[in-house]
């Protein structure tokens, strides 16, 4: 009767997933590359798991990654499941009523894309073609007055009319242009010109690190541990296994 | 597909998750199941009154609100429960809170199908063993059941069916079942078509297989008739 007892007591401890051994448990998601992805042995990989990594580092703490579904997220963290949350967060008003957030880890930028060769001095009097009513459309009424903007319901269009010869370049997210664009087949003889734009009036606040409310020393330590990997150039190494240009953003 | 193929050893251990998902589920609902239809047929008004919000409440609501309101809220019990008696934080696991849930969701359904396999005994067969002095015990082991495996067979097999396909709504608290690691390698490698065409597949043959297996077992217990 002991055994059994003892042994059901083991089971449930398993089961229930007796306290890790990590000082801190992170929320990961898993299912949005690069940042994120799901490595073929179940593990998951990528920038936000890199960053993660560097900041523990830092921090002098050892983190343990826990894949959460992206819609699960904010309640794990709630529940204390895990402690954080690095997963390509928008820093938004509407999360920031929940939990807090770190300052931004990455904002990536809004950049043009238009024929090799291209520089930002052409752009006068050229025509760009930007999705209606984006942020991307703030940023060129407000920065680039005298360029003429092309405006279109759908970034698929803008790629369309870019190829077709109509518009002379496109302004939109890198890397939503990367993935959407120039790595096709149609963004052949295309690329990226000009600086990497993300002004927080027009760009917004980028992805920060989630935790709870009460954790403001945890916040802390993420928003310093940041800048600190920023310095090393811990942070570039890792950015530049992943994108061409820095993400981090002005 | 070369995609699919360097995820396969990953998808099976999905698979066997959710395998493993839906037999626990199932014998903790046949445990449920049991404990209500004994109930509903022979226990007192405030037994009676309790399975009858069991199944009234359970069948009524979707199983994904049930999952969330068990894995969160329970959670959210434990802490507060354990924040009070000074405990450490106590993970509620996602596997638990999965084979938690089905269990006590398909439990409410097969309080029904045992308590209509009961039903359907003849009435004679239980006077008929007390006349012959079997004790209320023994007139269930060797007299009832027997004959209530039989008529519950076909509704068993069919909450199987239907169970083993709910155990997809677990991917939303993000255990790793099939579903949810298909999502994730899908759109990791940004084919998810193909990975949820392997899903469909996966689930078929789980389907089929065991679909197969009850056949046989209705088959087996079956009232041998002379003309068979």
């Amino acid at each position: 009767m002991k055994k059994t007892l003892c042994a059901a007591a083991m089971t449930f401890a398993t089961l229930a997933g007796a306290a890790s051994a990590a000082d801190l448990k992170i929320c990961v998601e898993g299912a949005y590359p690069p940042f994120s992805e799901t490595a073929t042995d179940g593990s998951v990989v990528g920038f936000d798991i890199d960053i993660a990594n560097a900041l523990c580092a830092d921090m002098g703490k050892s983190c343990e990654m826990l894949k959460t579904d992206w819609d699960g997220i904010i309640p794990a963290l709630l529940e204390r499941k895990c402690d954080a949350i690095i997963a390509s967060m928008s820093i938004t008003e509407e999360r920031k009523q929940v939990i807090d957030f770190s300052g931004k880890y990455y904002n990536t930028p809004g950049r043009f894309v238009g024929k090799d060769g291209m520089s930002e001095d052409d752009l006068s009097g050229k025509t760009v073609g930007v999705q209606r009513g984006t942020i991307h459309q703030a940023f060129m009424e407000g920065e680039f007055p005298d360029v003429e903007l092309k405006l279109y319901g759908s970034q698929d269009e803008v790629y369309l009319d870019l190829v077709a010869g109509r518009i002379d370049a496109s302004m939109a997210d890198s890397i939503a242009q990367l993935d959407g664009f120039l790595n096709t087949e149609a963004g052949d003889g295309f690329g990226f010109f000009g600086g990497s734009y993300s002004i927080p009036k027009y760009h917004g606040d980028g992805a920060g690190i989630g935790v709870r409310k009460a954790d403001t020393e945890l916040r802390d330590a993420f928003s310093t541990s940041i800048s600190n990997i920023r310095t090393s150039g811990e942070y570039e190494t890792i950015n530049s296994k992943y994108f061409a240009f820095d993400i981090y953003g002005g | 597909m070369a995609d699919l193929i360097s995820y396969m050893p990953l998808l099976m251990r999905g698979m066997v998750t959710t395998i493993l998902l839906a037999i626990l589920g199932l014998a903790l609902a046949t445990v449920f199941g049991g404990l209500g239809a004994a109930g509903k047929l022979s226990g007192g008004r405030i037994a009676k009154r309790v399975v009858w919000l069991y199944t009234s409440i359970v069948r009524g609501i979707p199983d994904i609100v049930m999952l969330l309101l068990l894995y969160f809220g329970g959670q959210r019990l434990i802490n507060d429960i354990g924040g009070m008696l000074g405990w450490d934080y106590v993970e509620l696991s996602k596997f638990l809170s999965g084979v938690l849930t089905i269990g006590f969701i398909y439990g409410a359904y097969l309080t029904e199908t045992f308590r209509g396999a009961y039903l359907t005994i003849p009435r004679g067969q239980v006077e008929a063993a007390q006349a012959l002095g079997l004790r209320p015990f023994t007139t269930l082991i060797k007299v009832s059941i027997p004959q209530l495996v039989r008529f519950a067979l076909p509704g068993y097999a069919n909450v199987w069916q239907v169970l083993v396909k709910s155990t997809a709504v677990v991917s939303i608290i993000g255990l790793q079942d099939l579903v949810g690691l298909a999502n994730d390698a899908g759109k990791t490698v940004r084919q998810p078509f193909v990975f949820f065409s392997f899903v469909l597949l996966a689930y078929l043959c789980i389907t089929f297989v065991s679909t197969t297996l009850f056949d046989w077992l209705e088959r087996r217990t079956a009232l041998k008739t002379h003309e068979s």
